[in-house]
């Protein structure tokens, strides 16, 4: 519909662009700010809790009084911390997280979407700022223990990078491109997951590990002793990692369901339709996870990317190219 | 340290729906009392730990043998207080190895260390204590023979004040460092000098 | 080649902290990360309660020794109260003693449920907590009906117990047993399985035989080394040599063994109380008693098994109605002790797997 690459740039188009980006934001918010209320809601569940149910009807506006809280919080900015670093890290932590939603196909239309020749590379590269971000956190906060828990973060993070990238690489060989739309063209009669079902786990649980969810939320664990790297964050800042957090667990959804189960392709309903369930369907998953499973040990978690997941991730590789080349 | 049991009277007159018939029964219970066979059997028992560590160690150490219903009691010479606990454990027909229960007692002439021994192997069990003075209270360690009395002798210190000797890390367990005064001593007022004690922080 | 200089960093858990169980501090230190030493300081909790039950008539003493070990009130009660009849040479009645045997099996389960929620908790996963809770809720309504009270029950009197079960109370325990039974496995499929608490567990904090000996430890601690001490087997108390129930015994010394141990004692304690039920009979609920409850002169000491290890109260009586004197030995105090043993050498996320699996209460650390 709008061919943005292929137009000239006027004042319009470029308005459009604007308006199109604040909606996309505006889709992120409202998706984190709903992620937020059903995992509460679900983990609840699983735990034959009933989950907020006193703000609003059955508790639907229990995210906007959080949200409200934190920004009416007292802004607390450490004496000896990094001023401007300190101010910093959590806008170095967010804004790549909303930026990788340009490359993801929401509909058939692509209205929102660039339809990026290297999607895939994007989305990865631009993930990794954020462990920046992360790191700077801790820096900035001048607290030996937000520095060690920042350090560990970044680490599990760089850590599982790798994985995550290879069992994206299986995708991209079946598909021929890195450009995201025709990776879902290239699903229409069967999603890459049935072919890639070991990727497709490798992607999972590095995606876990990359969103520091349990069973791999060490660096941020309220039980044990470091407290991480958004301990001197209070208010709105701490908001911001939190949403960080969120729209990345969206994002990672969003690019499960665009690599591994085929976009916004179905039948009978409407193409947005499909991705949202298929999203959401991804996005339960990742709850369902942090209901059930303990904590693993930061040693284990390390040892568990780089001796496990990335040999199988590159056994992986190596039967797609073999059976491709049959 | 009698452990005769004459209590007997005592449960028959204070229940008031004692019928008239239970009273006459109580006179000739009164009268004689045939000791406790339990009791004879420990001191009996006790007698022969007793000369057991007499003679390992040569000297006697011993001071009183009694029982607490089925267990003997030996009360032993604080000098030789952790010779006389590790000939109890080690020697082969004692081998008192587990050590139950560590207290301290304030009486008011001294103060009383008490510790309960179970042999596993022969299945018996012993009470060992000894007494040391109220005023500067010392009483060696048995840290060295078992751990586990570690904060036992720490709290006896703490509440009691007696000073362990060759306690590894004798201080203040469950008030704070700073604090004066031995809170389980019968002499201790919980309302006077509580901010020389430390009180009142 | 220059020494690399390092400093040791002196840390502070609690007192407090959410893992600790409570007001409990431990000052560690570390060497990177690695535990140099660790020094568990307690007596934030000490109420005094040895001095105070010198001034208490022995009955006026058993609601405080419900606040030792809060989460087995039951069997609190019963160590003091075991003691003053075995002091006194008093028979209890039939009913009550089968009563006794029913709560404190009953309370054992809902103390070692309570110790699976909190350890996972601990581990990181949140649901064992709210279910182990669930069936803990069960268990605590029955006590509720019987006593009047949800934790601190106060139950026990010298001679048998305070009152008798209402109505119906003894088909809905037994209604418990079968559904607690069914539950259980549920627990094992949930978490005993799971590959990422294995590895949390397995194999850390061992303690070995002539260590647990030394330090004298006692209840599961012990038992998990493999030494085979259970109070109820080797130093019969009440009604405890009638019922046929097995003392679980593991190998390695391990965390992963105490929790086993835990689990499958929620069993044993499970068939206890069905053989009790079974064999209960009508009759009175406190015998004889006099009035006025005096111990005759002399000292006596009986432990029992709680649900943390030996639970002992030493009576030194003058033959008046108050105690001269009231030692509690602590099974959690004693414990802790081999703490600091196992932590050095350890890296600091083992720590919090250490010490939830000593299983401490801290009233009764500190008493």
């Amino acid at each position: 519909m709008f061919h943005w690459e292929s137009t000239p740039l006027t004042g319009i188009s470029f308005l459009g662009m604007v308006i199109g980006a604040v909606v996309v934001l505006g889709i992120a918010l409202a998706v984190v700010t709903y992620a937020i209320y059903f995992e509460r809601k679900f983990i609840g569940w699983m735990q034959l809790r009933i989950g907020p149910n006193r703000v609003g009807p059955l508790g639907l506006f229990q995210s906007f009084a959080d949200i409200l809280k934190l920004l009416i919080k007292e802004d607390v900015i450490p004496d000896k911390a990094d001023r401007i670093m300190f101010l910093l890290a959590p806008v170095i932590a967010f804004v790549p997280s909303f930026m990788v939603l340009a490359v993801i196909p929401f509909s058939s239309t692509h209205v929102f979407t660039a339809g990026l020749n290297v999607g895939v590379l994007y989305y990865l590269a631009i993930s990794a700022i954020t462990i920046l971000g992360v790191v700077l956190g801790g820096w900035a906060s001048n607290n030996k223990y937000s520095l060690i828990g920042g350090m560990r973060s970044a680490a599990q993070m760089i850590s599982y990078e790798i994985p995550l990238g290879l069992s994206i690489v299986g995708v991209v060989l079946l598909s021929g491109s890195l450009n995201m739309n025709v990776i879902v063209a290239h699903q229409a009669k069967m999603w890459f997951i049935i072919p890639q079902i070991i990727g497709f786990v490798v992607f999972i649980i590095a995606g876990l590990a990359e969103l520091n969810r349990t069973p791999f939320d060490l660096p941020e664990a309220e039980s044990e002793l470091v407290a991480g790297y958004h301990t001197e964050y209070s208010g709105f800042r701490f908001a911001f990692f939190m949403l960080t957090e969120y729209v990345y667990a969206f994002a990672l959804a969003a690019l499960a369901t665009t690599l591994f189960l085929g976009g916004w392709s179905g039948p009978f309903l409407p193409s947005w339709l499909w991705f949202v369930i298929k999203t959401a369907a991804v996005i339960f998953f990742l709850f369902w996870v942090r209901a059930t499973m303990p904590r693993m040990r930061g040693d284990q978690l390390m040892s568990f990317a780089w001796k496990v997941l990335i040999p199988v991730a590159l056994f992986n590789l190596l039967l797609t190219g073999g059976l491709y080349l049959l | 340290m009698s452990t005769e049991d004459n209590n007997t009277s005592d449960t028959v007159k204070a229940t008031p729906t004692a019928s008239a018939a239970a009273k006459p029964a109580a006179k000739p219970a009164k009268a004689a009392l045939p000791p406790d066979p339990r009791v004879v059997a420990a001191l009996a028992n006790g007698e022969t730990i007793k000369t057991a560590l007499n003679q390992k160690l040569g000297v006697p150490i011993v001071v009183e043998v009694s029982a607490s219903k089925a267990v003997p009691i030996l009360i032993i010479d604080k000098a030789y207080w952790v010779q006389a606990v590790q000939f109890l454990r080690d020697d082969a027909l004692q081998s008192y190895d587990y050590l139950r229960m560590f207290s301290g007692t304030d009486y008011p002439n001294y103060i009383e260390i008490a510790i309960h021994l179970v042999s596993r192997q022969h299945n018996t069990a012993l009470y060992v204590k000894t007494r040391t003075e109220r005023d500067l209270a010392v009483v060696p360690s048995l840290t060295g023979l078992f751990q586990g009395v570690n904060w036992e002798e720490r709290e006896v210190y703490d509440l009691l004040g007696v000073h362990f000797e060759g306690h590894p890390d004798l201080r203040r367990i469950m008030m704070w460092e700073g604090w004066k005064g031995y809170p389980l001593r019968k002499d201790y007022s919980p309302f006077e000098d509580l901010d020389e004690r430390g009180g009142n922080v | 080649m220059a020494e690399l200089r390092s400093e040791e960093m002196v840390l502070n858990v609690g007192p407090q902290h959410p893992s600790t169980h409570g007001v409990f501090r431990l000052v560690v230190t570390l060497d990177g990360e690695q535990i140099v030493d660790a020094d568990p300081v307690v007596g934030y909790l000490h109420r005094g309660t040895e001095k105070l039950a010198e001034d208490l008539q022995y009955t006026q003493i058993i609601p405080y020794t419900d606040r030792l070990d809060y989460l087995s009130s039951m069997l609190n009660n019963y160590a003091l109260v075991h003691t003053i009849e075995y002091a006194m040479d008093l028979e209890v009645p039939a009913r009550a003693e089968y009563l006794r045997v029913i709560v404190m099996e009953l309370n054992r389960v809902a103390s070692h449920l309570v110790f699976t929620g909190t350890y996972l908790l601990d581990l990181g996963a949140m649901s064992p907590f709210l279910y182990a809770f669930m069936e803990r809720e069960t268990i605590v309504e029955l006590f509720n009906e019987i006593c009047g009270a949800r934790l601190t029950y106060n139950y026990m009197r010298v001679g048998g117990v305070k009152w008798d079960a209402p109505n119906g109370w003894l088909q809905k325990v037994r209604d418990f047993v079968l559904h607690m039974r069914e539950k259980m496995r549920m627990y094992h499929n949930l978490i005993s399985g799971n590959e990422i608490f294995l590895n949390r567990v397995k194999g850390i904090g061992v303690i070995t035989q002539e260590d647990a000996i030394n330090f004298a430890m006692s209840g599961i601690n012990l038992r998990s080394t493999g030494i085979n001490w259970d109070l109820r087997k080797n130093v019969p108390y009440g009604i405890y040599d009638q019922f046929d129930f097995n003392v679980i015994v593991a190998e390695h010394g391990d965390c992963l063994d105490r929790y086993w141990i835990h689990m499958k004692e929620i069993e044993e304690s499970l068939k206890i109380v069905e053989q009790a039920l079974d064999k209960i009979s009508e009759g009175p609920v406190l015998g004889k008693v006099p009035k006025m409850i005096r111990v005759p002169a002399g000292e006596y000491y009986r432990g029992i098994e709680g649900s943390r290890g030996e639970l002992g109260v030493y009576i030194v009586s003058d033959g008046k109605d108050k105690p001269y004197r009231l030692k509690l030995r602590r099974p959690s105090f004693v414990n802790l002790q081999i703490l600091k043993k196992l932590l050095i050498g350890q890296n600091m996320a083992n720590m919090i797997a250490i010490l939830g699996a000593v299983d401490i209460v801290l009233g009764e650390v500190d008493g």
